[in-house]
């Protein structure tokens, strides 16, 4: 549990000093918007604004490739990946930190991205918004937890940023269906499906305990 | 006798279509150092970072740290202490921060007792607080060396630590890894400079294309012999 800490804490703290990934990932994240707001009809206007959960979990699964990819380029720094790879402790702890860090850091990225959108797109988050939040860290860590794994899989290939997204994401199916289901019916009805919330649990909790479980091979040369 | 600190048999490893070390035999008795030489590609980092443990054997045995270990990789991890060539460090981390970390994850007790000593020790005492990615070539190294000590490793493997440094960097540098075999560390030091595994260590393994073609034993080292030996197995193995 010590190193999970350590890892968070270590990745946070490189995060704050420099900012690299935040900024990149809110900056692509609010040009989608701002693209999106140019392709898509007024608001009111005959608007497909039924697909509006599904455009802002594209975005945000695309604002977490930027950030993935850039959270093991950076071990890659100096060799770093083999300091984390030389602790003798299960480096499942060294995995569930990275992937706490990347979801730390991919949430608020999603809040202000899903702010603008809805301020945007004329949608009224008040009622929902805490319900949303629930929706936006449970999408999040599904994404960062098998991206996570992924992240670390990708970095020692040649096309490492092109590596990422093919393998990431068909299997990111499961959890941005889940995702954009709760949304849409919070954004319809105020109520995230029972169904849809069920789906993103369970991915969410499949891809934590298996990408806790392979990481030890992952960090292997 | 006791049991060498390192012991390898019939050890390979390949990466894919590409064989790094074939057949491999070593043990490395506690307390002593061992150079490895040989020309680049000739599998000196891959024997390293398999000591290490960070990369696992293709065939063969291998056991690195105390028999007691049992083969668990994770429990030799932490006798071993390893240096590559690159630093391990992060950049945005200030010099204590990063050995900090290291302690962590190695989860020393009285940990920032132990780094304010390493720091003093390695004389980066006055750039605790400077971020590693300000630091000069010599300091980062130093502190690299520190970062792999942070446990107090029984073993400490080292991968060209003399790379990039000037004459009195690399001298302080070799002060410091004769300090490490009075402490009664095994070393396995990997180096293209001669002259200095001849000043460090008890005994040389040349590598060639992955093969293991001569070793140098302590009284030849002693000899001043060093450098004909590995120009004659260089010479040997058609790789001069």
């Amino acid at each position: 549990m010590n190193v999970l800490w350590s890892v968070l804490w270590k990745d946070l703290i490189t995060e704050w000093r420099s900012r690299d990934r935040v900024v990149a990932m809110a900056v692509f994240a609010l040009l989608v918007v701002f693209l999106y707001q140019l392709a898509l009809p007024a608001p009111g206007a005959g608007a497909p604004d039924a697909v509006a959960p599904g455009l802002l979990w594209i975005a945000y699964a695309f604002a977490a490739l930027l950030g993935l990819n850039r959270a093991f380029a950076l071990e890659l720094e100096n060799d770093a990946l083999a300091g984390l790879a030389l602790a003798p402790v299960d480096r499942g702890w060294i995995f569930l930190g990275k992937a706490l860090a990347n979801t730390a850091l991919l949430v608020p990225v999603q809040l202000v991205a899903g702010i603008v959108f809805a301020g945007a797109r004329g949608l009224d988050l008040t009622g929902i918004a805490p319900s949303l939040f629930g929706v936006v860290v449970l999408g999040a860590l599904g994404i960062c937890s098998i991206g996570t794994l992924f992240g670390a899989v990708a970095v020692r290939t040649t096309y490492r940023e092109v590596m990422l997204p093919l393998l990431l994401l068909p299997l990111l199916l499961p959890v941005l269906l889940g995702a954009v289901r709760a949304t849409a019916g919070l954004f319809d009805d105020g109520e995230a499906p029972f169904s849809a919330l069920q789906l993103l649990a369970v991915a969410d909790a499949v891809y934590l305990i298996l990408s806790f479980l392979v990481f030890e091979y992952v960090l292997d040369e | 006798m006791s049991a060498p600190a390192i012991e390898a048999e019939g050890l390979d490893k390949r990466f894919g279509p590409v064989t790094a070390l074939r057949d491999l035999d070593l043990a490395v008795p506690s307390g002593s150092v061992l150079a490895v030489l040989g020309p680049n590609g000739a599998g000196k980092s891959t024997l390293l970072r398999l000591l290490a443990g960070l990369a696992r054997p293709s065939r063969g045995r291998l056991r690195v740290g105390p028999e007691s270990s049992g083969g668990d990789r994770r429990r030799a991890r932490r006798h071993v202490g390893f240096l590559g060539h690159a630093s391990l460090l992060y950049p945005d981390l200030t010099a204590r921060e990063n050995l900090l970390f290291g302690a962590r994850l190695y989860g020393v007790r009285d940990r920032e007792r132990v780094v304010a000593d390493l720091l003093q020790q390695h004389g980066l005492g006055d750039l605790s607080e400077r971020r590693a990615g300000t630091l000069s070539q010599g300091q980062a190294r130093r502190l690299a060396i520190a970062r792999s000590l942070v446990h107090d490793p029984p073993i400490v493997l080292l991968d060209e630590p003399f790379a990039g440094l000037d004459r009195a960097a690399a001298g302080r540098l070799a002060e410091r890894l004769g300090g490490l075999k009075s402490d009664g560390r095994t070393t396995v030091l990997v180096t293209h400079d001669l002259a200095r595994a001849a000043e460090l260590a008890d005994a040389a393994l040349v590598l060639v294309a992955g093969h293991a073609v001569r070793r140098a034993e302590p009284a030849e080292l002693a000899s001043g012999a060093l450098e004909g030996i590995y120009l004659s197995a260089l010479a040997e193995a058609g790789a001069a």
